[in-house]
Order: C-alpha cells, then structure tokens, then sequence
C-alpha cells in the first residue's frame, strides 16, 4: 500500500467546505455596496470591466488562500502512527498512535455531503486535548481509510481478513471493493414514522405543543402580549426537538467486529463507533407513553467521546424489546446469569423474578408510583437497577467498571430503615442507582460491592 | 443503634477538632455577608426612603433563623466526617441528616490532591482529594493535619501503583 509511508493530502474541495461562508461573505458585501445598481448596470460597460476586474481580485485571494490552506494539510499513515499537519503561517502536526485509537467517527457536514466528502474525527484514549481531526476526503476513500485502521487498531490478527473464516465471505477482496455497511449486519433501524410518534410521545414535547396551543389560541383572540413569554419556552422546545430529531433520523445501528457502529443525521451525516470494550454503564429508559408501544430508549457511557456535546451517547433513540436485546447482546454479551432474555424483560419491567430485590412497601409513603418498580439485582458480571417514576429507567453496570459505591441514606429513608447506594462510573453520567432498599440489604450489598472491586 | 451503614461510624479516623474552627470562621462570614444584604431595606429606611415595615424585619428574621440553626448542626457536621483506610479501598464518610459512605477500591484511583486555603492553614490543616475516572466518586478528606494529609497521600499513592501493577 502506498499510502503507509507517503504524506497525502485532503480532497482538494476542503478548503471550500470549511471557508464556504467566506465566499458567501464576499458576494453580500459586494452585493450590498452595488444595491443601488440595477442588474444591466452591474454587467455593463465601464462597470463590467470593474465587476470582473475586482471580482477576479477577491476570488484569487481566496482561491490563493484555499489552495494554501490545502497544500499545507496532508496526512500520513505509518504502522503504528496516523500524523495530521496543517497550517500555512501557524502550523501544527498532530499525531495519535493507532494502538491508542479508540473508535473513528465519520462525520458529514451539510456542505460535504452534497460533495460526497467525509470528516474523520480520531477518538484517543489518555488524550484530554481537542480529538484529531482529518477533513475531507471521499466517502469511501474515508470508510476505506477508518477500515484500514481500526484492523490495525485491533492487532494483526484482525488485520488479515482471512484469519476470520466465518466473515470470509463478507470481507472477500480488498476494502476498497466493499462499504462496510454491506458487511456488517443492521442491529437496529429507526422508521421515521416511530421517530416522530416517540419524540411527540415525551414530556418535553407534550409541553412544546401545548405552548404552541397556547400561542395560537392567545393570537386569535388578539392577546399579543402573552405571546413573549410563551415563546422563549418554545424555542427551547424547539431545540430539544431538533437535537433528538436530528439523533434519530435516518438511524442505523450495525454490529462490528469490535463492538457496534450506529449512524444518524439530518443535515449533518454522523457514523459513531462503539468499542464494546469502551462501554462503562448502560440504561434502558422508557417514558410513561411509550410504555403503551413497548419502546425503549437506550443509552451508554463510553469513554472518549469527550469531542462530543452529548452527556450520554444514544445508541437507541427508540426501539422495541428485540432491538434492545441485540444491542444488549452486543455491548453487554455477559449478564452474568442464565436466561438472559427473561432478565432483561424483567429488569424493563416491574417484578420480583429471577431474584430480583425490590423496595420494601414501607417505601410506599416516599414513592408512592415508583416503588413497585424499584429494585437491584446483582449478577456475577452486573448490577442491574431500577429506578424512576414517570419514566422508568434500568441500569447496567459491569462489576469492573464502577469507580466507586456510595451509601446514602437520606432522614426520611432513615426513619424507615431504608437506604440508597450509587454506583459511580465513568464516561457519561448514567450510574447504577439502588433506590429504596432496606437499609439492611444496602449496607450487605454496599460491603460485598467493595469485596468485588478489591478483587478486580 | 443498629449497623444500618455499611461501615460503624466508630471506625473512621475522624477531621481534627480545630477544623471545626475552619467551618465556624466560614459561618461568619458567609452569614455575615448575607446578613449585611438583608440588611439593606433597614438602611433604605433609615435613610428616609419609604420602605414597607414587613419588609425589613422579615429578611432579617429569616437570616437569623437559618444562620442559627445551621450553626446548631456545624459541630455534628465536623464529627460526621471522617476517612477509613482498608486493606484494598479508601472510605470516607460525612453528612448528619443526609448520610453518606463513599468506597473507592485503589485499583480505581487516578490522582490525589492535597489543598488547603488560607483558614485551614491557619489551623494547619489541609484537606485531600481523591479522584477517580468517573465525577461522581470523588472522595474529600477535610479537616486533616498538614503532617498527616501529605502522609495519607503517600500511603495512597503507594497503595494505588501497587494496584495498578
């Protein structure tokens, strides 16, 4: 492969992609100073000559600044290390080592995806500074490229696609003659139809469009001012919609060799992938409504998605109970108890089964809706939990991944020898949360918690 | 009393006495800033503005009410703090009315600080951080003796490489 000692440069079109709005810029101000001009004015005469004179000006200053900017980003790819330069005046090389190279994300912006460009954003782990980041290159030449090092991420086992027999009919001839979407098995897909029914489903948005009822019965009956206060309210709402919107269009989760890839955008094309091995904590989330439908939400903690606004990353913005017991299968393999699948059904559910403990009904005065629901179970792998009112939420926590446990014991839970106990992970803020048990049990659980940690 | 927490209360190195000090010096000031604003109607009305009587005297009352009954539980918060070291994890303990024990296994530690402000260096204490990967399990130590802060933080230290290898 040439490309393993060879610096290469970005796709040509980059420049554009990033600095587009310069040219737009340009164009409205030059727009601006010739308002008063009618269109033949501007094309004609002693005018031509300027208009074409100074346009050609600015566009080479552009061009000479986008080809700089181009000819100074270039990349290289050696056996352990990926090296990313850029800068004209100001330069900076950035580097990740591969074996350090947590997942790569392919991201599109707008304008990149009507050029068929892809961003590749590098997640390191032990690396707090700002991701690497390498912008743009062609779809496929990307996913070929990400291909190509997350196989040497793995080792050089899996970098052989023949050591595999089992995935041998998938990966036959080189990369560049197959997309990793048709390799990978789909886990999960989001019909827009559910995407739309599940959002207006949750509270936020029940509240968004009564705020909208609001407004529109405020405005017919000719009552303006109220309208400035309602409307702050909607744009947040607003917001809130387009992001989850945004999470769950077009969404597609597939499995990996790794772990598992999801994808999803509306302007903007994400491809997130998701280490098994990465994942600290888990929840499965169901709202009150979407309990009529028997959808989930599921989230993960994951470290090294720090490049990222989100808190949590959602690998399922809805789902059925089958789709979260594939994810489940894939990011979780090992519950740590027989009969997986029941399991899971109870832990997304109320009940006692399978050994689950749950709040005593003295807890019933302190929650008077959740405490049926309220329950842990500790497996040999995973301290599931349940916990929440409104929307019920169960939590996965692997034994060796919790950083610390944490007895709580409030005054009222005191006065009826109830308890709480936390479990803190990393990479996100989802954390196993016993609610309401027996002070007793918290305590045991609390100490043989402890016992478990010691030993891993 | 019967065990209902993981670890007796009796089994924790407990803050030294003067950190209580430290809190009651915080207290001060910190009711006294609030005070000072309550405050405020009262001088608006000695300056001859028109100011609703309620209005100056309920602030005020309110502030003091808090102050002192804040100030009543200030010793029993410093006697509920307290650290364990355990053969394989760390435990630190705090709160009266909302009780909290926090166990961190050593294997998960990332770095320990060791601070301390201007007050507690008056009193010649300091206080230790533990921090781990995940914000929620931070351990704090408050109210140690300088000498001892820095002797915990090198058992902690060398408690953590020994996991780590």
């Amino acid at each position: 492969m040439s490309q393993n000692s060879d610096w290469q440069r970005v796709h040509p079109a980059s420049p554009f992609v990033h600095g587009w709005l310069a040219i737009v810029g340009l164009l409205y101000i030059y727009w601006q100073n010739t308002d008063e001009l009618s269109m033949a004015e501007r094309f004609s005469g002693e005018r031509l000559k300027w208009t074409v004179v100074l346009g050609a000006a600015a566009l080479l200053v552009v061009l000479a600044f986008y080809f700089l900017s181009w000819y100074f980003t270039r990349y290289k790819l050696t056996e352990t290390h990926v090296y990313v330069n850029s800068g004209a005046l100001f330069r900076s090389q950035k580097q990740a080592r591969i074996d350090k190279v947590q997942g790569i994300d392919i991201a599109q912006p707008l304008i990149a995806r009507l050029l068929g460009l892809a961003e590749l954003r590098f997640d390191v782990a032990d690396s707090s500074e700002s991701v690497l980041r390498l912008a743009f290159l062609r779809k496929a030449e990307a996913h070929e490229l990400r291909q190509l090092i997350l196989q040497r991420a793995t080792g050089p086992s899996a970098a052989n696609p023949t050591a595999s027999p089992s995935q041998a009919p998938e990966h036959t001839g080189t990369f560049a003659a197959n997309t990793p979407e048709a390799s990978t098995p789909l886990m999960a897909k989001v019909p827009i139809t559910r995407l739309f029914a599940s959002l207006f489903l949750q509270l936020p948005m029940l509240i968004g469009t009564l705020a909208c009822v609001v407004i529109v019965v405020l405005w017919l009956s000719g009552i303006t001012g109220m309208i400035a206060a309602v409307l702050p309210i909607l744009l947040s709402f607003g917001g809130w919609f387009y992001k989850q919107l945004n999470q769950g269009w077009n969404y597609t989760a597939s499995a990996t060799d790794t772990g598992m890839r999801i994808s999803y955008g509306l302007a903007d094309t994400r491809q997130h992938s998701i280490p098994a091995g990465r994942v600290q904590a888990i929840s499965i989330t169901a709202p009150l409504l979407w309990r009529l439908f028997g959808w989930y939400k599921l989230e993960v903690n994951v470290l090294g998605t720090k490049s990222d606004e989100l808190d949590n990353l959602q690998v399922l913005p809805v789902g059925d109970f089958d789709a979260v017991t594939r994810i489940m299968g894939i990011l979780l393999p090992d519950l740590g108890i027989s009969n997986q699948r029941e399991v899971l059904s109870t832990a997304v559910s109320t009940g006692y089964n399978h050994g689950f403990i749950g709040s005593p009904p003295r807890a019933k005065l302190l929650s008077p809706a959740a405490w049926k629901h309220q329950g842990f179970l500790s497996t040999e792998t995973t301290v599931i939990s349940r916990y929440g009112w409104l929307a019920r939420t169960a939590s996965f926590v692997p034994h060796h991944r919790v950083q610390g446990t944490e007895f709580r014991q409030g005054p009222w839970e005191k006065r009826r020898e109830l308890a709480g106990v936390r479990l803190h992970c990393a990479g996100g803020n989802i954390i196993g949360y016993l609610h309401q048990i027996d002070a007793q049990t918290a305590s045991e659980f609390t100490l043989a918690q402890a016992e478990r940690q010691a030993e891993r | 009393m019967t065990a209902t927490t993981p670890w007796s209360p009796n089994s924790f190195t407990p803050a030294d006495p003067s950190y209580f000090k430290v809190k009651l010096t915080t207290w001060a000031i910190t009711w006294g800033l609030i005070l000072l604003v309550s405050l405020i109607p009262g001088i608006l009305l000695a300056t001859g503005v028109e100011v609703l009587l309620w209005l100056v005297i309920l602030p005020v009352l309110l502030v003091v009410i808090i102050a002192l009954l804040t100030l009543r539980i200030l010793r029993r918060q410093v006697a509920a703090l307290g650290y364990l070291e355990r053969e394989e994890d760390f435990v630190v303990r705090s709160g009266v009315m909302w009780r909290k024990q926090l166990v961190i296994p050593y294997g998960r530690m990332q770095y320990v600080e060791v601070n301390s402000g201007p007050l507690e260096r008056r009193y010649g204490l300091c206080q230790l951080t533990l921090n781990t990967a995940g914000a929620g399990a931070t351990a704090h130590v408050y109210g140690l003796p300088e000498a001892q802060g820095q002797l915990l933080r090198e058992r902690l230290v060398a408690a953590g490489e020994e996991k780590m290898l």
